[in-house]
């Protein structure tokens, strides 16, 4: 594998896949996106996501919410596998990221690093908070002719939240970050 | 299984980490980076892809048949499933929230599985494996957005609550939907592209690029 000036992106001959790219600053654009996105979750998981109104009655929905109320309906599973797509993946995205990151601002590699990387790399795939907000959007318009929904806090913050995380993961390689965690001492 | 394209690293016995993408030597038995067992290929790959795929097509029928949510007022109960929820956004003109769920939740699985079944047959012929490459690449990328469905109804049930004039109530066809979309993950998720490439190399003719 060539060595990649910053900027640079390497591609495979055979089937074209992009194979390694190094994108400028990646450690400390990586590691402010990672600690963004952390105060974004806290905040997209302490207000209300959404409030629906019909008639006298109001409720809100906060994130967690739309995982435990499919187990209150007698779908545990289902809960469970909702709350590892928006709450499970995406925090251990988050808190995994800083774990590796900001110790490596100073060359420093905790416990468990190559254990904790192998976690994060493959929660990629099962963090879908894009995809739940679409859902999101679609269930607004359907719901908005029965009753009158209003957007939380949340709600917003949790957009700033897929957009900080998504460009945390694209600044940084997964073979840079494994790299780096090899050779602390750089 | 043994016959690599020569210029490859499995013909000189270098195995890629499934997880770091350290290139060693495979007899070295583990990573040594990450401490993952080393192999040349997935292990098991087309066999763990069948029954993936295999899993999620029987599933897939009641994903379809049984009703997602069902909604309770004053005018009565209604059931809606993944297809009617979609017939209903038509109806009501909203083109195209009716053209994201029936792309997102009929058309994507259906072919998601087609792919992934012409790339399981394409790792015996190994013709145009460059484009079956990228087949794989998309197939991988855009499965997970027909999830789309189960959040909706995830939304639905938490932000109407008990007490409510109108209740929603999820479906058996949501969990067997969802089951579908980690099913057919997992097929892709086991699926080794390279197994495309070395049955190009087997053939006779070169590889078509």
């Amino acid at each position: 594998m060539p060595e990649l000036r910053e900027g640079e992106k390497a591609i495979c001959p055979r089937c074209v896949s992009p194979l390694l790219s190094n994108p400028r600053n990646s450690l400390h654009r990586t590691a402010a996106l990672a600690f963004a996105s952390a105060i974004l979750f806290v905040v997209s998981n302490c207000f209300p996501f959404m409030t629906l109104e019909s008639g006298f009655r109001r409720s809100e929905m906060v994130l967690w919410q739309s995982a435990s109320g499919l187990a209150e309906q007698g779908y545990p599973y289902l809960a469970g596998a909702v709350s590892v797509f928006i709450l499970v993946a995406p925090a251990l995205l988050i808190g995994g990221l800083l774990y590796l990151l900001v110790p490596l601002l100073w060359s420093r590699r905790l416990p468990g690093a190559a254990f904790l990387c192998r976690w994060v790399l493959a929660a990629r795939r099962w963090n879908m908070m894009e995809i739940f907000l679409l859902g999101a959007l679609v269930s607004l318009l359907k719901l908005d002719k029965l009753a009158t929904l209003t957007l939380g806090a949340s709600f917003w913050s949790f957009i700033a939240l897929i957009i900080c995380l998504t460009a945390a993961l694209a600044s940084i390689h997964p073979r840079e970050l494994w790299a780096r965690l090899e050779m602390p001492k750089v | 299984m043994n016959a690599f394209a020569p210029e490859s690293a499995a013909a000189h016995g270098l195995a890629l980490c499934h997880v770091c993408y350290l290139a060693t030597p495979v007899s070295a038995g583990r990573c040594p980076r990450c401490g993952l067992r080393l192999h040349l290929r997935l292990r098991e790959s087309l066999q763990r892809t069948w029954a993936f795929t295999a899993a999620a097509v029987i599933l897939y029928f009641p994903a379809n048949l049984l009703p997602v949510v069902r909604v309770e007022s004053f005018a009565g109960d209604t059931s809606t499933t993944i297809i009617g929820g979609a017939i209903e956004f038509w109806q009501q003109g909203d083109y195209p929230v009716a053209l994201i769920i029936f792309g997102a939740s009929v058309v994507i699985p259906v072919v998601k599985i087609i792919a992934i079944v012409a790339l399981c047959l394409a790792s015996r012929t190994g013709r145009r494996a460059r484009t079956m490459t990228r087949i794989y690449r998309v197939t991988e990328f855009i499965g997970r957005w027909s999830m789309v469905d189960v959040f909706v109804v995830a939304i639905w049930v938490g932000v109407v609550q008990l007490g409510n004039t109108f209740s929603i109530h999820p479906g058996a066809g949501a969990i067997t939907f969802a089951a579908v979309v980690i099913l057919t993950m997992f097929a892709a998720m086991s699926f080794d592209p390279r197994l495309i490439w070395d049955a190009a190399a087997q053939a006779e003719d070169p590889p078509q690029l």
